[in-house]
């Protein structure tokens, strides 16, 4: 990262507690002209430092470097603030699901997941956990590119003695280990958020948008069935299992039924990453492995992924 | 006794299509000589046995007993020439790269194989050349059955689709039709009814024509969708073979992009690595209900532990520069 390169803060986009989000171009350097997005930390307000998933993004976008993650161009700081320079991408996958005048068919699906898990895929092979994947953090390229961004709650694959919080993961996209609590979760709570994306995207309404956090695991079993403890060891030994009701799991029709464009290939790959036991959830490599990305139709070509119709310029 | 009615004799035993309508003939693809079904039941239920036709010495066995498709004896031994020729001789145009000439050799090279073994010229020459080609190109061989079988499967999954898409065209026509019917109906009786309230005549006729206007029915939504849909249908695109031309061009796709690394950087020799304190945690009811899995922690560790090794700064360095120079 050269110094000559400088940049312009042109618009602001958006604020929040500890960011502010701006466009801006390049201003020289390798690629001038370049569109980006600056996301400057207020550090200089705050008397405790700065905000831990600030650094947390800084810390993983550094090492990661894939078409499907979000690039980190550049870090500079300016009058005390810590400025993240981020590739920009002008949509995300919600405002995709959410505009009721874009058609999207089971081959832009397919793409839109397949880029999804070979990102999720770099990030666990470099052991980190990303631990926020939902539509609105699927930013997408002009080009059609999927890129996972917001680094925010990531963090590397804990060691045996660490005890992780399980408060991660917008509540919607929540694995059943989290939802119970559990302390001690490894990529299997990445591949069940990408199993509800898929499921949302197929459905274009969220799958299992609960309330709150109670209604969060009456939802999630009612759609998927009560776990219990022969095939899940041990879930009985969580604290707020017993409070729970139990539902009996969706039988194969019932799935069917629920999502109508689905071939048995994609039910087959939404399944196993909604599996309720952790140790039994299909690990990324096993979900791209999967026979429903070499059947027809085959995934569609990125740049001609369906966009905004609105341009937001 | 002519022709006609030999046909409908079984020459073995003699009975009569007349007596037993419901007799059937089958052949043995070794001599073809037309037995009744009740005849090869009979005879080769113990085992092989000798053909039953006077001076002919050919032992048949029941399992290769069929029925007879063609009239004409010759032309059904040919058919049976062919088709196991060609389940031997399976390339198609694409395996030679569209060389027309070289395509044409191959078939005329088939085509001599077949009429050899069918007139029986120098048969064991030629069966010995079969099976040779059989032996080289087996993995070619079970290639192009693959790749038939993927064709028909194709070609099954787009009829299966395309008569799906056309039913739901057609219900939602019928949908739109009658509403459309009951529209008029409504404006009828719309029309009478504000009339009836004494308003102009040209106004509320005006009026109630574009409410109908406005209600354009979902189904009709439906239906352009659908259309769009039937339009970029990917099956129909395979089917006019461009898509497939522009493929072969493009890198072939793969799930990982072709960025997938399976080589780990250790190789573990035992499965069983007993660290007490990982065992211990592997017992605890929190740690196995959270889905905490060993294999990970020690795939992390050991990776980690042999990050780097063999990677030479110095000499990457030294070829980048080079790139860059070049």
């Amino acid at each position: 990262m050269s110094n000559l390169v400088s940049y312009t803060k042109e618009k602001k986009v958006g604020e929040g507690t500890f960011a502010v989000v701006y466009l801006g171009h390049q201003q020289n350097g390798p690629t001038p002209n370049r569109r980006v997005a600056i996301k400057e930390i207020k550090t200089s307000s705050f008397k405790d430092g700065m905000d831990m998933s600030a650094i947390r993004e800084m810390k993983f976008l550094q090492e990661l470097r894939h078409v499907n993650i979000i690039e980190l161009v550049d870090v500079y700081n300016e009058n005390e603030n810590l400025n993240l320079v981020l590739e920009f991408l002008p949509a995300d996958l919600e405002m995709i699901i959410k505009d009721k005048n874009i058609l999207f068919g089971q081959a832009d699906i397919k793409m839109w997941i397949l880029m999804t898990l070979r990102g999720v895929h770099h990030c666990h092979r470099n052991f980190i956990l990303h631990r926020d994947l939902k539509p609105n953090n699927l930013l997408l390229s002009p080009d059609g590119q999927l890129k996972i961004a917001d680094f925010g709650l990531a963090r590397a694959i804990p060691m045996p003695q660490d005890i992780l919080t399980s408060n991660v993961v917008t509540r919607w996209y929540r694995a059943p280990e989290l939802l119970f609590g559990g302390k001690h979760y490894t990529y299997s709570v990445d591949m069940w958020s990408v199993g509800v994306i898929f499921a949302e995207l197929m459905l274009r309404i969220p799958y299992l948008p609960g309330k709150d956090d109670v209604d969060q695991i009456d939802l999630t079993f009612r759609a998927l069935g009560t776990p219990t403890d022969r095939d899940w060891p041990e879930v009985s030994s969580f604290p707020s299992y017993n409070r729970i009701k139990i539902y009996p799991p969706p039988s194969r029709e019932e799935l069917r039924k629920r999502f109508i464009a689905a071939t048995e290939n994609a039910l087959n790959l939404m399944c196993g990453m909604l599996t309720m036991n952790p140790q039994k959830r299909w690990d990324v490599a096993q979900c791209l492995q999967s026979p429903y990305f070499i059947e027809l139709p085959e995934p569609t070509d990125p740049i001609e992924l369906p966009k905004l119709t609105k341009n937001e310029a | 006794m002519d022709e006609e009615e030999r046909r409908e004799m079984c020459p073995i035993c003699k009975t009569d299509r007349y007596l037993s309508p419901n007799m059937r003939f089958l052949v043995n693809p070794e001599c073809y000589h037309k037995i009744c079904e009740s005849c090869v039941d009979r005879i080769f239920s113990l085992g092989p046995a000798q053909c039953p036709y006077l001076g002919c010495d050919k032992i048949l066995r029941r399992n290769k007993f069929k029925s007879q498709v063609f009239e004409d004896v010759g032309v059904e031994k040919e058919v049976d020439i062919r088709k196991r020729v060609f389940n031997v001789f399976n390339k198609t145009l694409d395996d030679f790269e569209g060389d027309q000439d070289e395509f044409n050799k191959y078939l005329e090279e088939v085509e001599d194989i077949i009429y050899n073994l069918d007139n029986g010229i120098d048969v064991v020459n030629v069966e010995e050349k079969l099976k040779s080609y059989e032996d080289m190109n087996r993995q070619l061989i079970l290639a192009n059955v693959e790749r038939s079988r993927q064709d028909i499967m194709n070609f099954e999954q787009r009829q299966k689709f395309e008569k799906e898409m056309k039913m739901k065209k057609r219900s939602l026509e019928r949908q739109i039709e009658q509403e459309e019917r009951a529209n008029a109906e409504w404006a009828k009786k719309e029309i009478v009814n504000q009339l009836s309230m004494g308003s102009s005549s040209d106004e509320v006729i005006e009026n109630v024509k574009k409410t109908v206007k406005l209600k354009k029915s979902s189904a009709r939504r439906k239906l352009e969708d659908l259309n769009k849909v039937l339009r970029n249908n990917p099956y129909t695109m395979l089917q006019n073979g461009k898509l497939r031309k522009k493929d072969v061009s493009k890198t072939p796709f793969t799930p990982f992009n072709g960025d997938r690394d399976l080589s780990k950087r250790y190789k573990l020799t035992t499965d069983i690595y007993n660290d007490p304190f990982i065992v211990q945690l592997e017992k605890r009811k929190d740690f196995v209900a959270s889905g905490f899995q060993t294999s990970v922690v020690y795939d992390r560790l050991l990776t980690e532990a042999f990050l780097g090794l063999g990677c030479y700064i110095s000499e990457e360095k030294k070829t980048q520069k080079s790139s860059l120079i070049l």
